[in-house]
């Protein structure tokens, strides 16, 4: 049985007050609590303040490009399907540079795990807007306020194909935790958006900003209900936050899909031999 | 001895391409060797397609200036290649369909009638004119019969016998008016069994040797048939192949793939390979091993997607911002595609870098043949070297994957292994893999990986292959990758002149070794530098390495491949 030691590194240098550091005792936690120990679970990392937990967390991991860790967290799942591959990345990180690759690994429900860390801004770069920054957020790169609309997570990712979509906030640490080893046990592509205020270069999404409008989904909530689902996505459009499994549903995933990966993984497979039948082909 | 090229033409989305590997295959089955070169637009209809094919007694990779059998399915056919005929030349065509003016040797085939009379579609028309080839060729009829009952397996008796139709009616139609035309160009002969392959087809070979076990790509032209080779075969050998929404997903899949410990590989063409260059940077200094395919077409930007360059070599040895060790292979024909594809996975795993294999449209989309022989003979030989990955650490305390060694390359633990864990970290980073900004760690970590290079030029670094004898010979070719059989032809015309050459052919491309390299240069000769671009491409990267410059060039940039006639023509 591993402990929260045995996943800790070196001490962060986040902010003192920064979301952060809720979500990384979470994830922590969460690994803990599922049995899983630094030498069973594959860790990507993108670029940002986010991505800088590749030295406080311990596990088999790449601390990635900016905006690549979802496809180096496909491979890896590609290549080793029996191992949990988890991706933490930002806003700017899975929203904006990796926009593309997000959309696309939810359409292949790749059995990863991805959690965001969505805070508005780029906090590594001192404070730029980043995609989820609500409309004339004013910024360093946009003094006059930001022309675009925020991205949506929610509705995007449950839109594309994702079969586990949740959100939780970084100032209840035992909710984020709940919703991590949710995300880590579902088999698919799961998604957890989390909301983290930048006590640095974010003075509009504070803690207050967020407490007064986050609530916890009830009991009664239909998470499997693809219609209800979006239609409840799209309350952060009003600045209003549900907290909890927005989405679920059972597909298979990406490799559970392939025929050559029923018996084992590809790592442990035998090299293929039979050139005859390559060969052959060509004559 | 045999030697002629046989041309089909017609319109675009009309079975040309099929039809061409077909009757390379009936050559082959017959005991020649071939090469065959495809012209086509980049649309799917409505364009011009050709297809030639070089057949030959010996191993060949060239085209011949002339065309002996001229199939024209359409009047742009004959238009657009009536300057390759010889007096001696057979010209096949429906005087139906258009009509010629010139006076050459005319063989017209009904095409039309046939396809009235037997009620078949258009794309039949390749089916007839086969037929008649074969007949004109005093080929095989069998043996075409066969290669459509294969063709059509899966579609059932019915489809095989209506086809097999179209193949007799055109072979009649020459054995009833044209048996005095008929020549014995392709008589069955003994022959070794061949395998018809195309460079794209040898790289997914060679990969297949290797225990290649992902394979990701986006497709792109001339490289695109890698994709569709290794995605059609990757249940039977246990690949996955991902068809990822873009390169940069494309590499980074495979970056991930092989940090877990599966030999992976991605290809592309040049523009595709642009988006990946910051991912090469990334394996670079994370030491994630990776081959990397590229099949170059002219450029810039979208440039001339169907046709040949040797464009992108500078671009890919000094793709990658900031300074990291990689290799760049350029195989010069199918038989040293498989070698070097091969071998460069093992390469990438021993030191643990990017292995750039680079190809064009000639050598990626032209068949050659390869005697099944060579290909057992390297399978038998081939091992396996995944260089200092390891299960398990003799360190149980503090395994360290970026060590710093005399060899520059550290133990790669494959992750999931109990009692360890590390980062391959894309920021700079001590021993264990954490980041660092510390002075003395990064300058021990850019060395650590330089060493890299040392080790490679020492126990793997292949000095270029030497053809004919420098010491006599007035001439001496220097060039690298697809043009080798051009040159070689060259060499050949030039020896029936009288002129010996020698030709020193470049396949390990990047790193080179100045000193093994200065030493092939001291004769006091004449020094021709050929490359398919217009810069000149190796010429200045051995001027950089070496400092050998090579004044006089033989360069082409149109789109087509060099000539060996335009060679002798230059000197």
């Amino acid at each position: 049985m591993s402990t929260i030691q045995d996943f800790s590194g070196y001490n962060p240098t986040w902010c003192p007050g920064c979301g952060d550091w809720g979500i990384g005792i979470a994830i922590k936690q969460s690994l803990v609590q599922l049995g899983l120990s630094p030498s069973s679970v594959a860790v990507v990392f993108g670029i940002g303040c986010s991505g800088n937990m590749n030295d406080f967390l311990n596990a088999y991991a790449i601390h990635s490009l900016h905006g690549r860790a979802i496809p180096n967290a496909i491979g890896i799942k590609i290549a080793n399907h029996k191992m949990p591959v988890i991706a933490i990345v930002g806003d700017g990180d899975c929203y904006g540079e990796g926009g593309n690759h997000l959309l696309h690994a939810c359409r292949g429900n790749h059995d990863i795990t991805i959690i965001v860390h969505d805070n508005g801004v780029y906090g590594l770069t001192t404070g730029q807007s980043a995609p989820t920054a609500q409309k004339g957020f004013k910024s360093k790169s946009t003094p006059s306020g930001i022309l675009e609309m925020p991205i949506n997570p929610l509705t995007l990712t449950i839109t594309s194909g994702a079969t586990f979509v949740a959100q939780s906030f970084a100032g209840d640490a035992l909710h984020t935790i709940s919703m991590i080893k949710a995300g880590i046990e579902h088999k698919g592509f799961s998604v957890i958006n989390i909301l983290q205020p930048c006590v640095t270069f974010n003075k509009i999404n504070t803690y207050q900003y967020y407490l007064q409008r986050v609530y916890k989904l009830d009991e009664n909530y239909q998470k499997n209900d693809f219609k209800t689902a979006v239609q409840k996505s799209l309350e952060i459009n009003e600045e209003k936050f549900p907290l909890g499994v927005i989405y679920q549903t059972e597909k298979p995933s990406y490799t559970d899909q392939l025929p050559q990966l029923s018996e084992m993984t590809l790592i442990e497979k035998k090299r293929f031999t039979e050139f005859e039948k390559i060969t052959k082909l060509f004559i | 001895m045999t030697d002629f090229t046989w041309l089909i033409g017609g319109e675009a989305g009309f079975g040309i391409m099929t039809t061409g590997t077909v009757f390379s295959k009936i050559a082959t089955r017959s005991g020649y060797h071939i090469f065959d070169y495809v012209e086509y637009p980049s649309l799917i209809r409505g364009g011009h397609n050709a297809y030639e094919v070089h057949v030959s007694d010996v191993d060949i990779s060239h085209l011949n200036p002339t065309v002996d059998v001229l199939v024209c399915l359409n009047k742009e056919t004959y238009d657009k290649h009536k300057d390759r005929l010889t007096p001696k030349s057979l010209v096949v065509f429906d005087q139906d369909e258009f009509e010629i003016k010139e006076d050459i040797k005319k063989i017209t085939v009904p095409f039309k009638k046939i396809l009235s009379d037997l009620k078949g579609q258009p794309v039949m028309k390749n089916t007839i004119a086969l037929g008649a080839s074969i007949g004109l060729l005093k080929g095989n009829i069998d043996e075409l019969i066969k290669m459509i009952t294969e063709q059509f397996a899966k579609k059932g008796e019915n489809v095989i016998n209506f086809n097999k139709q179209f193949v007799q009616a055109g072979f009649d139609a020459i054995n009833k008016n044209y048996s005095d035309s008929i020549l014995n160009y392709l008589l069955k002969k003994q022959g070794e069994e061949k395998l018809v392959l195309t460079g794209n087809d040898a790289f997914s070979l060679g990969s297949v040797i290797a225990d290649a076990r992902v394979y990701v790509a986006y497709p792109m032209t001339p490289s695109s048939t890698v994709l569709t080779d290794l995605a059609a075969w990757q249940e039977k050998i246990g690949m996955v192949v991902r068809h990822a929404e873009d390169e940069i997903s494309v590499i980074n899949t495979a970056i991930g793939s092989s940090f877990a410990g599966v030999r992976s590989a991605v290809g592309t063409s040049g523009g595709g390979f642009a988006l990946m260059v910051e991912s090469i940077s990334f394996a670079g200094i994370t030491e994630i091993p990776l081959v990397v395919f590229i099949a170059s077409r002219p450029g810039p930007a979208t440039g001339m997607p169907t046709w040949t360059e040797q464009g992108d070599l500078l671009f890919s040895v000094f793709s990658g911002h900031g300074e990291f060790p990689k290799i760049v292979l350029a195989p010069g024909d199918n038989e040293e595609m498989i070698e070097l594809t091969a071998k460069a996975y093992n390469l990438a795993d021993i030191y643990q870098m990017p292995v750039i294999v680079i190809s064009d449209m000639y050598l990626s989309e032209s068949h050659k043949s390869v005697e099944k022989s060579f290909v057992d003979k390297f399978i038998a030989e081939y091992k396996i070297s995944r260089g200092k990955l390891i299960k398990d650490s003799s360190n149980k305390q503090k395994y360290l994957r970026y060590k710093v060694t005399e060899d520059g390359i550290s133990e790669r633990l494959i992750p999931g292994a109990p009692g360890y864990f590390y980062q391959a970290n894309s920021y700079e980073h001590v021993e264990d893999g954490h980041t660092t900004e510390e002075a003395r760690s990064r300058i021990d970590q850019v060395d650590k990986r330089a060493r890299k290079w040392t080790t490679y030029l020492k126990n793997d670094f292949v000095t270029p292959k030497i053809y004919g004898d420098p010491e006599k010979s007035e001439i001496i070719f220097v060039s690298w990758g697809s043009t080798k059989g051009i040159v070689l032809q060259a060499q050949k015309l030039l020896k029936a002149k009288g002129t010996n050459s020698a030709f020193i052919h470049f396949n390990h491309i990047y790193p080179l070794d100045r000193e093994k390299i200065l030493s092939l240069f001291k004769q006091n000769k004449k020094y021709v530098l050929v490359e398919n671009n217009s810069w000149g491409q190796f010429g200045k990267l051995l001027t950089m390495e070496t400092g050998i410059e090579i004044k006089d060039k033989i360069l082409r940039y149109d789109g087509r491949p060099i000539t060996p006639e335009e060679i002798i023509k230059h000197l």
